[in-house]
């Protein structure tokens, strides 16, 4: 196709604002988190894109390893926040994924009511607020207030309708007649779904695992009403990084935010070459 | 290697019915097209025939055995889909393998039947490739062949060749009937499509919305219609159905056709029929290709309205927007738009409907 040079300019223009707005933030994240304190404190003397004496300073305070250029006393380290999200948004995606996809499957296969996908959708129609005061009562009934598998059940709860609707629309689009050639051949319904349709189903399960990670691990809200102390999150964990003196540890925050990012990148690496939409299922393009 | 019988066979979907009361008896080793257009109920049939849909009511049975409750994997068929349904995950080997392993046979039986099957049918040197990215040729023998490998008693295939191109489809017409004669499988065979039923069935089941229209040879359907759906439905044209009313005449009964003239005179047993089936409103058919040009005077002579010219024949549409007319001739017939010509069908071709009933008229 050919297109005229103002159209070309105008979409290379657009592009690059979109990257700018999405990366710029990212790399001054990334920049911010190698800087000496000196740099990144409202006492800095001035803001340079890059570090000019990059550190690990920001990363060994987090740990709690050192403290030599900040004068502030952590009560407790990043480690046990990083393994709080970690094991509370992988066990969270794993109770989504499994409910969700059992749940996809019957329904999309054998649904009879129409109801009810939508009124597992319901439960993200009002703001999670609304409902988070009764399940922090009922969280501390059954004493899973401050614990890394009481955030994950809510967590596989309320991301629960995302991997439904998810895998539902990929199962809808399977061709049942798949299923039909296995059954014909004397395969039992249980052994098609773990050995047809689930291997099949592969690059679904996948983008479907990444989207529901990235939910659970990015969540602020439930887990600060849900931990107190013991099992905070990382973004519960980054807020309480300020101090009285210095006001928001900026550097300690960037260097927090760039550990968090990791999870998700290297997932997003892992699954990539599933996370294109090339299902054909075996039969034809329909 | 087995008998096929459907016993008042109905199938409903909610308030709609796709399949009223269907009787058939498809024999053992025989190759049995259902033929009509889409929606009639043929797919339906073949559902249940292979146990993936349950009879609404009636009853299937396979040589005398009531297939009720017996599940499909059970039944011992094979189905070959329309979009084929291979196994994207696994490649070529292990998809011909499936159903071999099912069955548990042993590792060295399934290997040399799996390159037995991919012999015959050209797959042999794809058998290492993962099957998701094969052709729609490759794809389609593949699906075949995965049902074939377990030699079902019965096969059954939906459409198989109606997404493949042309040529191929002509090559696979050969095949598919050369895989029949040699494993003499009682073979079920639904299409739209009436060359492949006309070319490789013993005998063609005609379908239309959920009736069963005929059953018969290949050419007792296309000689001998029961009715006007399937004069129309086989040939290509289909018959010419013409309105018209039964006239005496001092040659004989005939057929007064209002605009087109009056036909020929019927011959001596079709006129007894018609006579005897009482209502003088009848349709009168004749085949495209049994129309001759006719020395002028004789005949009916009618308008050419438009001469399609197809390579090695011509057909020619004549008469009026009422009553038209489809005649097929050699490639060279002089006729074109605008001019007249009088026609000549060949007597004994004529068949007659009941206009009310849509019944076709036999000679007693």
């Amino acid at each position: 196709m050919n297109r005229s040079l103002p159209f070309e300019v105008f979409r290379y223009a657009a592009i690059s604002l979109a990257l700018a707005v999405t990366l710029v933030p990212t790399l001054w994240m990334a920049s911010m988190a190698f800087k000496p304190i000196a740099e990144w404190s409202a006492a800095g003397v001035d803001l340079t894109w890059w570090p000019k004496n990059p550190t690990l300073d920001n990363f060994r305070f987090i740990f709690g390893t050192s403290t030599s250029d900040l004068i502030v006393a952590l009560d407790r380290t990043a480690g046990k926040p990083i393994l709080s999200s970690l094991f509370s948004a992988v066990f969270g995606t794993l109770i989504a994924m499994g409910c969700g996809t059992a749940a996809a499957y019957g329904l999309s296969r054998f649904g009879s009511g129409k109801n009810l996908p939508l009124a597992l959708i319901q439960l993200r129609l009002f703001p999670p607020m609304a409902v988070m005061i009764p399940v922090m009562i009922m969280w501390a009934f059954l004493g899973m207030v401050d614990s890394w598998w009481g955030l994950a059940l809510i967590y596989g709860i309320v991301t629960l309708p995302f991997a439904f609707w998810l895998m539902k629309t990929f199962f809808d689009d399977m061709p049942r007649e798949i299923e039909d050639a296995a059954l014909v051949e004397g395969c039992s319904r249980s052994r098609v779904f773990m050995k047809i349709t689930l291997p099949m189903m592969r690059p679904a399960l996948a983008s479907s695992a990444l989207f529901v990670f990235i939910l659970n691990w990015s969540d602020y809200l439930i887990a600060l009403l849900l931990t107190t102390r013991e099992w905070v999150t990382i973004p519960v964990y980054m807020a309480s990084l300020s101090s009285s003196m210095t006001g928001q540890l900026y550097g300690a925050k960037a260097a927090l935010g760039l550990i968090a990012a990791v999870p998700p990148v290297i997932m997003g690496i892992a699954i990539q070459r599933h996370l294109v939409r090339g299902l054909t299922f075996g039969a034809l393009k329909q | 290697m087995t008998a096929i019988h459907l016993q008042n066979l109905v199938k409903r979907f909610g308030a709609f019915t796709a399949l009223k009361t269907m009787d058939l008896e498809i024999r053992d080793g025989e190759f049995m097209a259902l033929l009509g257009p889409s929606g009639c109920g043929k797919s339906t049939t073949m559902n249940m025939i292979a146990g993936m849909e349950n009879p609404s009511e009636g009853r299937i049975l396979f040589d005398g055995k009531d297939m009720n409750g017996v599940a499909m994997g059970r039944r011992g068929v094979g189905f070959v889909f329309q979009n084929y349904a291979i196994f994207t995950h696994m490649n070529v080997y292990d998809n011909l393998a499936y159903g071999l392993r099912m069955r548990r046979l042993p590792e060295g039986e399934v290997d040399s039947r799996v390159r037995k099957i991919a012999d015959f049918l050209q797959l042999s040197p794809l058998l290492k490739q993962p099957s998701a990215k094969l052709s729609v040729n490759i794809l389609q023998r593949l699906a075949i062949g995965r049902s074939a490998i377990v030699e079902p008693a019965i096969f059954l295939l939906d459409e198989p060749l109606s997404n493949v191109d042309a040529a191929f489809r002509a090559v696979m017409r050969t095949e598919l009937k050369h895989l029949q004669r040699q494993f003499r499988q009682t073979m079920v065979y639904v299409t739209h499509d009436q060359l492949e039923a006309m070319t490789m069935a013993d005998r063609i089941a005609v379908m239309d919305h959920g009736v069963l229209q005929q059953v018969g040879t290949p050419l007792e359907v296309y000689n001998n219609p029961d009715n006007l759906f399937v004069a129309g439905f086989i040939g290509a044209p289909g018959m010419n159905l013409l309105k018209g009313e039964l006239a005496d005449s001092d040659r004989g009964l005939v057929v007064d056709l209002a605009a087109l003239g009056r036909s020929a005179p019927l011959g001596p047993a079709l006129a007894a029929a018609a006579r005897s089936n009482g209502s003088r409103d009848i349709v009168y058919g004749f085949r495209p290709e049994r129309v001759s040009l006719a020395p002028s005077g004789e005949g009916m002579t009618m308008p050419v309205v438009f001469v399609e010219r197809i390579g090695a024949r011509t057909v020619v549409h004549l008469g009026t927007d009422a009553q038209r007319v489809k005649a097929v001739f050699d490639n060279d017939v002089a006729l074109e738009a605008g001019v007249s010509a009088a026609i000549a069908i060949e007597p004994g071709s004529v068949r007659l409907f009941d206009a009310a009933s849509g019944h076709g008229i036999r000679e007693a």
